[in-house]
């Protein structure tokens, strides 16, 4: 009987978790400047957005940092909520996850090591180029989406993308327009843009597609509109990209 | 090139530096489990338990086969999809849990060829005054197998260590997440790296002396 009452116990908690007033959120801690350490304290856009939207619906948050490639493993076995890392919408994760509204428009952007030796001015000039992107991003799924990627050498990194573009062991890495800008401000890296961004591409927050899920969705989605609206959600973008990077790009 | 920024990794030394107990934690608590269950592994081995011997090998042989990342993998983000209850493990005990089975493999099979080693009259002395097999195990073989298979065992141990730094992926801050996350902040990678690795080379030179001693206890009694 007692072991039925704790199995019981067992299967109530692990089945309401997101019904809870703590949302457990997953990042990667490694994707300047939305989510990264200094001093060991976790800050960034990511970190500042999950805040706000908590003191709207009146959850905590609970951060979880954890590898970029172990976060869709942990939101599908239940071990977070949802993940805060600029997760891109994309038809397979629509299918498997439920999405809040866009919270982050932006575009796929190239760069490249300092000069620009190869000469690389948009997707089109990438033949014969090496390509960097981190494992399991969708930036790696746009370029196999290119007209010519049978011609790139499209290689994936678990991290550590900007410092083998610098170091000159690829030609360019493709990441989102406003994070490359940002990492080319800031740091110390020889980078720069190669040309227009390419492709827009819309984030948000995915959550698990279950009853729980969708309630806590549509939960943090209406505090997202708020956010919005009171223009607390423009005001954190001013604050980590100096641009306000939450309306459509395209009117 | 640029100059190392030391004023830098001074101040990224106390980030790392809370972060060594619990790596310490997950190597030691692993290291005990693998060693149990290796030694076990090992005796079913050598003496050829039906059934459990042919178990006990292809239990070996998977968790030698496979990476560990890869069992890492299975166990926290796979098996949860069948087993929903699996979710309630964390990842700590997750990382350990699969350190312990990875090395027990590895140390069976050292332990099983430490056992081997110890010299055939050996078992027929103890069992002709009359021992049970596990009283000559415990008494006779085991504590000779141990002197063979210290230096082997020291060093699974220094792998477990280093092998802690894979607990990142399972959502566990140890040393190397900490240093990931600072060095993304920073993108000084070179100071960041260098300071997490000149701990994990301090932790094992420190062991090692540890080791020195422990292989000196060990061997006195054939000391000459």
């Amino acid at each position: 009987m007692r072991t039925l009452v704790l199995t019981a116990a067992l299967a109530l908690t692990t089945a309401l978790p997101a019904a809870a007033d703590t949302i457990r959120v997953g990042m990667s801690g490694g994707y300047f400047p939305f989510t990264f350490t200094r001093a060991d304290t976790l800050q960034g856009f990511e970190v500042d957005f999950l805040n706000a939207i908590a003191e709207e619906t009146g959850d905590e948050v609970e951060f979880v940092t954890m590898s970029f490639s172990g976060l869709i493993g942990a939101l599908e076995s239940n071990r977070i909520d949802t993940i805060a890392n600029q997760i891109t919408i994309t038809p397979e994760r629509e299918a498997a996850f439920a999405f809040t509204q866009p919270y982050v428009y932006d575009g796929a952007q190239i760069v490249t090591r300092e000069g620009n030796e190869a000469g690389i001015a948009g997707p089109e000039s990438l033949d014969g180029k090496t390509v960097a992107v981190n494992l399991g991003s969708n930036f790696e799924q746009l370029l196999r989406e290119l007209p010519n990627a049978d011609a790139i050498d499209i290689r994936t990194y678990e991290s550590n993308i900007e410092q083998d573009t610098a170091l000159g062991r690829v030609d360019a890495f493709v990441m989102d327009r406003v994070s490359s800008a940002q990492v080319i401000a800031q740091s110390p890296l020889p980078l720069e843009l190669a040309g227009e961004p390419f492709s827009e591409i819309r984030n948000a927050l995915p959550f698990r597609n279950d009853e729980a899920g969708q309630a806590l969705r549509d939960r943090v989605d209406t505090a997202i509109t708020t956010l919005k609206e009171n223009g607390t959600l423009a005001e954190i973008s001013q604050k980590w990209l100096d641009a306000d990077v939450t309306q459509p790009v395209s009117q | 090139m640029r100059p190392l920024d030391t004023a830098y990794m001074w101040d990224l030394v106390p980030v790392i530096a809370s972060y060594v107990p619990l790596t310490l934690f997950m190597a030691i608590v692993a290291m005990a489990a693998a060693l149990t269950l290796g030694s076990a592994l090992a005796i079913v081995r050598v003496l050829r338990v039906p059934v459990l011997d042919r178990i006990v090998a292809v239990f070996i042989s998977f968790f030698r086969g496979t990476p560990l990342l890869v069992q890492l993998f299975l166990f926290y983000f796979g098996l949860p999809q069948v087993v929903p209850a699996m979710t309630g493990i964390d990842g700590v005990t997750a990382a350990i849990i699969g350190l312990t089975l990875h090395f027990s493999a590895y140390m069976a099979e050292s332990i099983r060829g430490a056992i081997l080693g110890v010299d055939r009259s050996q078992w027929e002395a103890a069992q002709s005054i009359g021992m049970t097999q596990g009283q000559l195990l415990r008494r006779i073989i085991l504590p000779q197998a141990a002197r063979t298979a210290a230096p082997t065992l020291m060093n699974y141990f220094i792998d477990m260590i280093k092998s802690t730094s894979l607990a990142f992926t399972l959502g566990v801050t140890e040393m190397m997440g900490a240093a990931q996350k600072e060095a993304a902040g920073s993108f000084l990678y070179l100071e960041a790296f260098l300071v997490v690795a000149l701990f994990y080379w301090v932790i094992v030179e420190t062991l090692s002396v540890g080791q020195r001693r422990l292989e000196s206890s060990l061997g006195k009694a054939v000391a000459r």
